[in-house]
């Protein structure tokens, strides 16, 4: 054959170093994961009870449910080889379970706590079910499907922490604070975009500064309120309405009267939903945020579907869990199939600490941590953004500003890598003695946490900004622009994914921060959320490093682990929220 | 380099054919009465420094009103930093240093008591490589008029269509005002540019080498802009293509390597019969 004689003569190079090295590589980062996930299965099985799970109660609600969900994603994406490989996938994956575990278990030893069902459930089906949605909800079907339920949770968790919210500030000073500040505030703004030449421009943050002032001093003297319920339709439905309706003119280009339309039928859906609610036994209030926050982007976002011609079917899939929920609990009721106990559940979020296992919960424990983060987020993010906008754009290289500046700059990074006790005994030291700000407050805390932070928040801030190309600011220079405009137009929007990125990663790791709480004197455990930025809190972590202390072994595994997962929990919450607000900021022009 | 010389005598014919017809064709010239218009911008003996480094050496120039004066030399001569002197860009580098004299409408720019933001504010300045904003199409044209603090005086709307239309842009998107600047094409986006740089309408707009990452189609756009140009502003372009030096500008200066002002001339002149030698040789290819 002619082509053998066409052979290379030029001989190879090695590569032998390059592939060890990425093997090695990539069987330590597995190596990592493999010993993560083992942990999160067993914390999850404690926290679930999925001990106690009969194999039929999984089987019921596998079919009734799980099944379902694929066969949604597969149809959304429409794709023949990945129906075979979802396919051979669960197949072969429960094949091969079972005959792994039953080797092992008749040739080396029991397995503790596992049954292959339940190794089968997260071995298996959950990353083939994870993969599957995510194909299937980057085609029109399971966008509108998914946007659909994400709205839906993601709307009733904001009107939850709105209910949270009121029960730890007072929702009559933000009455009076809406009605004097924010209003008029927003009139001024208002007046100012119709006439912008008019020196009334620069009013808007005065008039709402001198709003909140009246406000907190007429909190005391004035004692006839509205009720609750009329507070939020006012603050709340009110404006959101207004909102709705402006927005269906602008952006959607619908005319005056559809737009007033849309408007009036937001405040009587949310409205009239949560009176309805109110004559059926839950509080009138609570109905009225969750339908605040959950209705509205629903509906608006179902419109939208309805109006454009794709993807329509997706608007079922909440109708399919909701349905195989309910298919799977009637099954497995009617045939009497032993249920998990979850030491995670409603009763577990919604009550206090107890000495009992059945009856403990992280109630106020979760307040206190999602307040303090909150406050974390808003202090670090302004605080890091500001230095870092300094830092970047502001000093000069040379003399004795450009020396203190190179200074500070070499801290800021030895400052990262401080042991956070350190910060823990600053806060006390500061915030708590020094300044008086209460010992193991929610400001105390917020304070010290944001300073443990703040570094790595700088530092990743300035990394955004620096990454921001120097053709643009010298386009906005170019055009005339101050230096605060270059920043504020130019340079911050294209920074602020990145900004938004270390944030989230830096509150990561103030959320799971225990040792600064201990020594700023936060409670090890307290009976009830905090009424006040001035109330002693405990924290998730506190909490559960508290629980894994106690005698019995129900606190050391199944509260213990409940406690785990729901810090995981609100963490991958915080993040989901904080990828989202990115991602849509990137793709908005 | 003495080998194959015959092919270098040829090309060098041919780019000389090009620019005496470029030339001999003469439509850009034709701006205006005859009589020498204003003088705009003046530098007097102006030297550039960065660090120890001269940039600039000895420069005297005066760049006449409404015209298209363009700056040709070899690279690294320092054309875009004379350009970015005219406007004070250079402010934002650390060791840079001016001496000398530079005039915009008799006042010293380098004055203590001018503001560089205001100056920019009547300079308006198109880079080499099409930097738009990642903002929308609108915003990008409105951008100037909105941080001059003059978005309530004009009608906005207006002035964005006008400052499209002027760049020759706005048939090609004025379906699309709301999408990103980014989403154009590499020629479109230096068309945004220049519509950018003309919203707030200033008197003067330096470009530094605009048409360089452009095809020949989009260049030729951009030239025929640039003459229209040439009606309402004063046009200092800096460009290392000659044909397209002699095809749109009226006046040339010649910078050579070390900074100097060797020659500045009407552009004809420059290009038939230069009074240096070495500027010759520049133009006709023996030097780069
Ligand atoms: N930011 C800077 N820092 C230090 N030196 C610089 C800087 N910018 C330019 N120079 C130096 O100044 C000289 C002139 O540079 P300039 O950019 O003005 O040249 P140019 O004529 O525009 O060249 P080109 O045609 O390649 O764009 C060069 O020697 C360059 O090294
Ligand atoms: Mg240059």
């Amino acid at each position: 054959m002619s082509i053998e004689r066409s052979e290379p003569t030029f001989g190879r190079v090695s590569r032998l170093k390059g592939t060890v090295f990425e093997y090695l590589s990539l069987g330590a980062s597995v190596t990592g994961i493999v010993a993560l996930g083992v942990l999160l299965i067993y914390v999850a099985i404690d926290a679930f009870d999925l001990v106690n799970a009969s194999p039929e109660w999984l089987l019921t609600y596998y079919v009734t449910l799980v099944l379902p969900l694929i066969g949604f994603c597969l149809y959304s994406a429409n794709d023949r080889s990945l129906i075979r490989r979802t396919a051979f996938a669960l197949g072969g994956g429960l094949v091969a379970m079972a005959l792994t575990f039953s080797v092992v278990e008749s040739f080396v030893r029991p397995i503790p706590r596992l049954t292959w069902q339940v190794a089968y459930l997260f071995v298996v089906v959950a990353p083939v079910t994870a993969y599957v949605v995510f194909v299937g909800s980057r085609e029109p079907i399971g966008r509108t499907g998914f946007g659909l339920v994400g709205r839906v949770l993601g709307g009733t968790a904001l009107g939850l922490s709105l209910i949270i919210l009121f029960t730890v500030f007072d929702e009559r000073l933000w009455f009076l604070a809406y009605t004097l500040g924010v209003l008029p505030a927003v009139g001024v703004l208002a007046y100012s975009r119709v006439n912008p030449s008019s020196p009334v421009s620069l009013l808007p943050v005065p008039v709402a500064l001198v709003g909140f002032v009246a406000a907190s001093v007429l909190r005391g003297p004035v004692d006839v309120y509205p009720t609750a319920w009329l507070i939020y339709v006012w603050t709340l439905v009110v404006p959101v309405s207004a909102i709705i309706a402006g927005l269906t003119a602008q952006r959607d280009g619908e005319t005056k009267q559809t737009a007033a339309i849309a408007g009036v039928a937001a405040f009587a859906l949310i409205g009239g939903g949560s009176l309805a609610a109110g004559s059926l036994g839950v509080s009138s209030e609570h109905a009225l945020l969750v339908l605040l926050g959950s209705g509205v982007p629903t509906v608006m976002f179902g419109r939208r579907v309805v109006a454009s011609d794709t993807g329509r079917v997706g608007l079922f899939l909440p109708v399919l869990l909701v349905g195989g929920a309910l298919a799977g609990a009637l099954i497995a009721e009617s045939f009497g199939f032993p249920a998990p106990d979850p030491w995670l559940d409603a009763s577990f979020v919604t009550s206090s600490p107890s000495r009992m296992p059945e009856r403990a919960g992280l109630y106020p424990a979760i307040v206190g941590s999602v307040l303090v983060i909150a406050f974390v987020a808003l202090l670090s993010f302004v605080l890091g953004v500001g230095s870092a906008v300094f830092l970047e754009e502001y000093t000069v290289e040379s003399g004795v500003v450009g020396a203190t500046t190179r200074l500070i700059q070499i801290n800021i990074a030895n400052l990262a890598a401080v042991p956070s006790v350190v910060y823990g005994l600053l806060g006390l030291g500061l915030f708590a003695n020094l300044l008086g700000l209460g010992f193991g407050s929610v400001v105390t805390a917020a304070l010290t946490l944001s300073l443990l932070i703040l570094p790595i928040t700088v530092i990743s801030a300035q990394e955004a900004i620096r990454s921001v190309p120097d053709h643009l600011r010298q386009g906005s220079y170019a055009m005339g622009a101050t230096r605060w405009q270059t920043t504020k137009n130019v340079v911050l929007p294209e920074a602020l994914p990145g900004i938004f990125t270390g944030t989230i990663l830096a509150l990561g790791r103030a959320i799971g921060e225990t040792a600064p709480l201990i020594m700023i004197g936060a409670a090890h455990t307290v009976f009830s959320p905090p009424n006040g930025i001035w109330s002693k809190i405990s924290a998730m972590p506190m909490q559960i490093f508290v629980w894994s202390d106690f005698p019995q072994a129900e606190f050391r595994y199944g509260v213990l682990a409940a406690g785990v997962v729901t810090l995981l929990i609100v963490l991958l919450g915080m993040n989901a929220t904080a990828i989202i607000l990115r991602n849509k900021y990137e793709s908005g022009v | 380099m003495a080998t194959n010389g015959k092919a270098d005598t040829s090309s060098e014919e041919e780019t000389e054919t090009i620019i005496s017809t470029a030339i001999e064709t003469g439509e850009s010239r034709d701006r205006g009465p005859t009589e020498s218009p204003r003088t705009v911008v003046t530098a007097r003996d102006l030297d550039v420094y960065y660090g120890q480094e001269r940039a600039l050496d000895g420069v005297d120039i005066e760049i006449p009103e409404n015209r298209v004066t363009a700056i040709i030399g070899p690279s690294g001569c320092g054309k875009s930093t004379f350009l970015r002197c005219i406007n004070r860009m250079n402010d934002g580098i650390d060791a840079c240093r001016v001496d000398g004299e530079l005039r915009f409408h008799g006042t010293d720019v380098y004055d203590q008591g001018i503001d560089p933001v205001a100056l920019r504010r009547k300079i308006g300045m198109v880079f080499q490589k099409p930097n738009p904003f990642p903002k929308s199409i609108y915003d990008n044209v409105a951008y100037g008029l909105r941080v001059q603090g003059r978005a309530g005086e004009v009608d906005l709307d207006a002035a964005v269509e006008r400052a499209l239309r002027s760049a020759a842009l706005w048939d090609e998107v004025k379906d699309q005002l709301d999408s990103s600047g980014l989403d154009l094409s590499g020629g479109q986006q230096q068309r945004l540019c220049i519509a950018r740089a003309i919203a707030p309408d200033p008197e003067v707009i330096l470009m530094d080498e605009p048409a360089s990452a452009l095809d020949p189609i989009a260049t030729a756009k951009v030239e025929d802009l640039i003459d229209d140009l040439a009606e309402e502003y004063t046009v200092v372009i800096v460009t290392h293509n000659m044909q397209q030096a002699a095809r749109i500008s009226d006046r040339t200066a010649v910078f050579l390597t070390g900074g100097e002002l060797v020659e500045f001339d009407d552009t004809a002149k420059v290009f038939e019969n230069p009074d240096h030698d070495r500027v010759e040789d520049y133009i006709t290819g023996k030097f780069g």
